[in-house]
């Protein structure tokens, strides 16, 4: 399988080149080919027409529930649902006739008759497909003279959800989203017309490990989610494309950050991996961000500038890479990108370390569920293995610590099956993001960048590599893991003979550490490096419902 | 600019090396006194700068002259120093977010950039012609006043720098009423941010039309003394004419517009040649000048200050009742009670507000006459609430480039009247 470390949202355009078995119809006068089955939405979307549509979602089963996104087709004497309607060869469709551009009035004017007046205290308001449709389609005044039907404003639907009833417009996406892609139904109607309601079964909760979708797919304000309703207004933040580091699947995703800081991540499309959606565990892993960091390099437990750090962990390594390499082990780490553990790696090498070992989270079997949760953890397992083989590494489980080793340079913060008896008689010049486990007890923590913070490429559990974006600065002083290693290479080039080795350790930039790695490793030589993404300013980028 | 060095300081009086007092006083001799002997010659040109901090220098700019004794040989203007950053701030703000960057162009007449920003969204929109015509003649009412404080401060401020003080204070004061006015009609005395696209952000306040009428009146008896004072000075005079002239043809080549073409012969007025809002319903005269001088570019002010108070007094005549606001909801905010009390238009506040009004991809130039001049503004549009690329052809920017040319041959002194009646403004030049 091909990878794309491009990785951006290369969904390829179907109007591009004939797919198989096609199909010709004509779409406000717009000849479109497409695919047998594919329905008349989807084929104006290919033309750049987008029919309204609050139901409708390309991930889920398609009810034609919302009646929103009526067009004219012709020899039909009834408006055809286009998201029902399968594309005929030689069909003529009308999307901008009298007809159906009232439909799609009057069907905005019904959604929004016992609409509460929100908008203000509402956390979907700017990136509402409703608030978006009425501006686009309808745009006109209240007739509404009587009083709007009240529900309930607050349920508490599970341990992650709230739902505001009054706000449902009954699309059904959420009820869908549990079937599809947690495979639970725990949403259901209740009551009938304008008491009709979004309710869990008596006593059930929505509690799958995938809830957390139905906010994305709820078109409207009615479901929000605990971890991010009322802490920031949704049209203030920028969007980076970056990957989950959640687990092994690496779900494509959208880090929505302001100020310096991640404040939800959003599943980004990806056919081949997540398709649109991600798991609940995986979305609050941003706290993890802000939790337990390194900010600064420590020496012997006291903070200390870079250059001091960096001196005393070549000051440490030097005598014993010179008289003994092997009682220097090198541990790689799961958790960090494939630059950071090939820079890592080649300075393995450069300094004749044999002992090479992987460490990463323990991995946790009770998660994998066949759909996106696998048991693995670790975010970049696979690169790991694979960058090791091909710099001709032989690494083991960090489990294994040969008895010989005495000081162990360690990326991560994880030391999974180490004694902390043994631990403590061991040197660890650690570089971290975070300040916990091995890390705290170090004799050198040099601070890293984490996942969200630089630029880099993860590889999944399907081997493919994934490219994720810088979103914001990392705390303090910390750098990006390679740049560290870069420095300590420098700082033990001397230590190791001179041999100019370490010389070739020497990288200005993430791209270039890449470069060096798709020419090594064998499986990668075709991926390119792909452009710095910039922040989408979310308040420009029209509601994308 | 050429390579230069200082003069060395004169020498003592009665020094050695006999030159005579006069060599002393002026640096030099006459040319028809020099010697053919080199040696005698005085030292090279001299450098000196005029700005960016002045008090003659309208606005920061900078003006590196490199001067023969006192005259001039060559002038190198460097604006800049202002980072105003008007175009590409107008990409980071909705299209209605743009008017207060507008008002700090030209500072002095922020109500006819107002405007012409309008205009170009409304081109674009498709709303050109359908703006209320009672918002269109307040359009005209306020920007007609705002060329009037235009004017008021350039002729006021100039003849101040020549040292005319009392024409400063009769102008300046007659700007305040104004201002005032303006202050009474948009709440703010000098950015106004008043027009709105698809119309104004209101009407005119109560007992407007009296007080315009008689501040009017009031003006035209200031004028009356203002061009008694100066227009026969004998000082005022020598000055300004034949001074920084230009010749038509060399208007046109350098793309100078308003008064300073104008004065050149050109007779090139937007409101004339390509008419918008309602000046095809006003009666007014294009004043044009023979000479190109400051003292015509001065003159041609002076009419078009009394052009501009014919032009309020047909429109006080001439407004009608009605809205202010063009009634379509694409650019209309809805009203406050319907806002807060229906979702529909609830949704629309918010949606003008945060997304901003949605201009339908394309590109459009729209221009008015401003007080110096043609101003216009080009526009991208994406289909997005913000513009794609904005530009303003802003009159300033190009008439300074004319400035180096002006002030050539021309003594030190001179600068202050050509620069005056250049009547540059930063904000309007650094765009």
């Amino acid at each position: 399988m091909t990878d794309a470390a491009t990785s951006a949202t290369a969904t390829p355009a179907p109007a591009a080149a004939p797919p198989p078995d096609p199909v010709t119809l004509t779409i406000d006068g717009m000849p479109v080919t497409v695919k047998k089955g594919t329905n008349v939405l989807e084929a104006a979307r290919t033309l750049g027409i987008d029919i309204s549509a609050f139901c409708y979602h390309p991930g889920l089963p398609v009810v034609a529930q919302c009646r929103q996104c009526l067009v004219s087709v012709e020899k039909n004497p009834k408006l055809q649902p286009s998201c029902q309607q399968t594309c005929g060869e030689g069909m003529v469709v009308r999307t901008t006739d009298a007809q159906s551009t009232l439909a799609r009035q009057q069907q905005l004017e019904f959604t929004l008759l016992n609409h509460p007046i929100d908008c203000p205290i509402c956390d979907k308001a700017g990136e509402c497909t409703l608030q978006k449709l009425y501006f686009e389609h309808d745009n006109h005044d209240s007739r509404v003279d009587v009083p709007k039907v009240h529900k309930a404003k607050v349920v508490d639907l599970g341990p992650t959800i709230v739902l505001d009833q009054e706000r449902c417009i009954l699309c059904s996406r959420c009820i869908r989203a549990c079937d599809e892609v947690a495979g639970e139904h725990q949403l259901e109607f209740a009551h009938r017309g304008d008491h009709q309601v979004l309710t869990t079964a008596p006593g059930a909760q929505l509690d799958n490990p995938y809830s957390l979708n139905t906010v994305d797919v709820c078109p409207v304000g009615a479901l929000t989610a605990k971890d991010f309703r009322f802490t920031m207004r949704a049209w203030e933040l920028e969007a980076t494309p970056s990957v989950c580091n959640g687990c092994a699947t690496g779900c494509n995703i959208e880090i929505h950050h302001k100020h310096g800081r991640a404040w939800r991540l959003v599943p980004r499309h990806n056919p081949d991996v997540n398709k649109y959606w991600m798991c609940d565990e995986g979305r609050v892993t941003y706290h993890q961000l802000r939790e337990h960091r390194l900010a600064t390099p420590v020496v012997d437990g006291l903070p200390a500038g870079w250059d001091r750090a960096i001196r005393a962990a070549a000051d440490h390594l030097a005598p014993v890479l010179a008289a003994a390499p092997q009682q220097v082990g090198v541990v790689l780490s799961a958790e960090h990108t494939n630059e950071d553990n090939f820079v890592l790696g080649k300075l393995a090498k450069a300094w004749g370390a044999t002992g090479i070992y992987v460490a990463g989270k323990p991995a946790e079997p009770a998660r994998a569920d066949g759909r996106l949760r696998v048991a693995d953890v670790n975010p970049n397992t696979s690169g790991v293995t694979l960058i090791a083989a091909a710099l001709g590494l032989t690494a083991r489980p960090v489990g294994e610590l040969a008895a010989e080793v005495r000081s162990l340079v360690l990326l991560g913060a994880e030391l999974p099956g180490v004694d902390p008896g043994r631990l403590r008689e061991l040197d660890v010049i650690a570089i971290s993001a975070y300040e916990r486990g091995p890390v705290t007890t170090a004799k050198v923590a040099l601070p890293a960048a984490a996942w969200a913070e630089a630029s880099g490429t993860v590889t999944n559990v399907q081997h493919h590599v994934q490219r994720m974006h810088a979103a914001f600065a990392p705390p303090g002083q910390a750098l990006p893991a390679w740049e560290a290693m870069v420095r300590l290479a420098q700082a033990t080039s001397i230590g190791t003979g001179g041999s100019g080795t370490a010389g070739k350790l020497s990288f200005a930039h993430a791209r270039e550490v890449f470069k060096d790695m798709t020419q090594t490793v064998a499986a990668w030589s075709a991926l390119t490096w792909a452009r710095e993404a910039r922040p989408l300013a979310l308040r420009f980028a029209g509601s994308r419902g | 600019m050429a390579a230069t060095s200082t003069t060395n300081p004169p020498p003592p009086a009665g020094d050695a090396s006999g030159r005579s007092l006069r060599q002393l006083v002026l640096g030099r001799k006459d040319v028809q006194d020099l010697s053919d002997n080199e040696q005698e010659l005085p030292p090279d040109l001299m450098t000196v700068n005029m700005g960016p901090s002045h008090p003659a220098m309208h606005g920061t700019v900078r003006i590196v002259l490199t001067v023969d004794g006192e005259r001039i040989v060559a002038g190198d203007v460097q604006p800049g120093y202002l980072h105003r950053c008007f175009e590409k701030e107008s990409e980071y703000a909705t299209y209605t977010q743009v008017f207060p960057y507008t008002d700090r162009l030209n500072y002095v007449s922020p109500m006819i950039n107002n405007c012409g920003w309008a205009m170009v969204v409304e081109k674009l929109m498709g709303l050109t012609g359908h703006i209320p015509k009672r918002a269109e003649y307040v359009r005209v009412i306020v920007s007609e006043m705002s060329r009037m404080t235009d004017h008021l401060t350039c002729i006021g401020a100039s003849a101040m720098e020549l040292g005319a003080f009392t024409p400063f204070l009769y102008f300046l004061k007659a700007r305040e009423w104004l201002y005032e006015l303006l202050e009474k009609v948009s709440g703010a005395r000098l950015t106004h941010s008043y027009v709105r696209i698809g119309g104004v952000v209101k009407d005119l306040p109560p007992d407007f039309d009296a007080e315009l009428a008689l501040c009017l009146d009031q003006i035209v008896k200031i004028m009356v003394e203002v061009e008694g004072m100066l227009n026969n000075n004998k000082i005022f005079r020598d000055r300004m004419a034949g001074i920084g002239a230009m010749t038509k043809a060399d208007a046109i080549a350098t793309g100078c517009v308003g008064p300073i073409a104008r004065a050149a012969g050109v007779d090139y007025d937007v409101r004339k040649d390509y008419p918008y809002s309602v000046y095809p319903e006003l009666e007014f005269d294009v004043p044009v000048g023979t000479t190109g001088d400051c003292y015509d570019r001065y003159l041609v002010r002076i009419e078009e200050l009394k052009q501009c108070i014919r032009i309020l007094r047909q429109c006080l005549k001439q407004i009608p009742e009605g809205p202010m606001m063009v009634d379509d909801p694409r650019v209309a905010l809805p009203a406050k009670p319907a806002t807060y009390n229906t979702i529909e238009s609830m949704i629309r506040h918010f949606k003008h507000i945060m997304d901003g009004i949605k201009v339908p991809a394309g590109e459009a130039y729209a221009f008015v006459e401003g007080g110096n001049g043609e101003l216009g503004f080009y526009v991208v549009a994406d289909g997005t609430g913000r513009p794609y690329k904005a530009y303003v052809r802003s009159p300033s920017f190009v008439h300074l480039s004319t400035a180096a040319q002006l002030i050539h041959g021309h003594l030190i002194a001179d600068v202050v009247p050509i620069f005056g009646m250049i009547n540059m403004i930063g904000g309007e030049c650094d765009k």
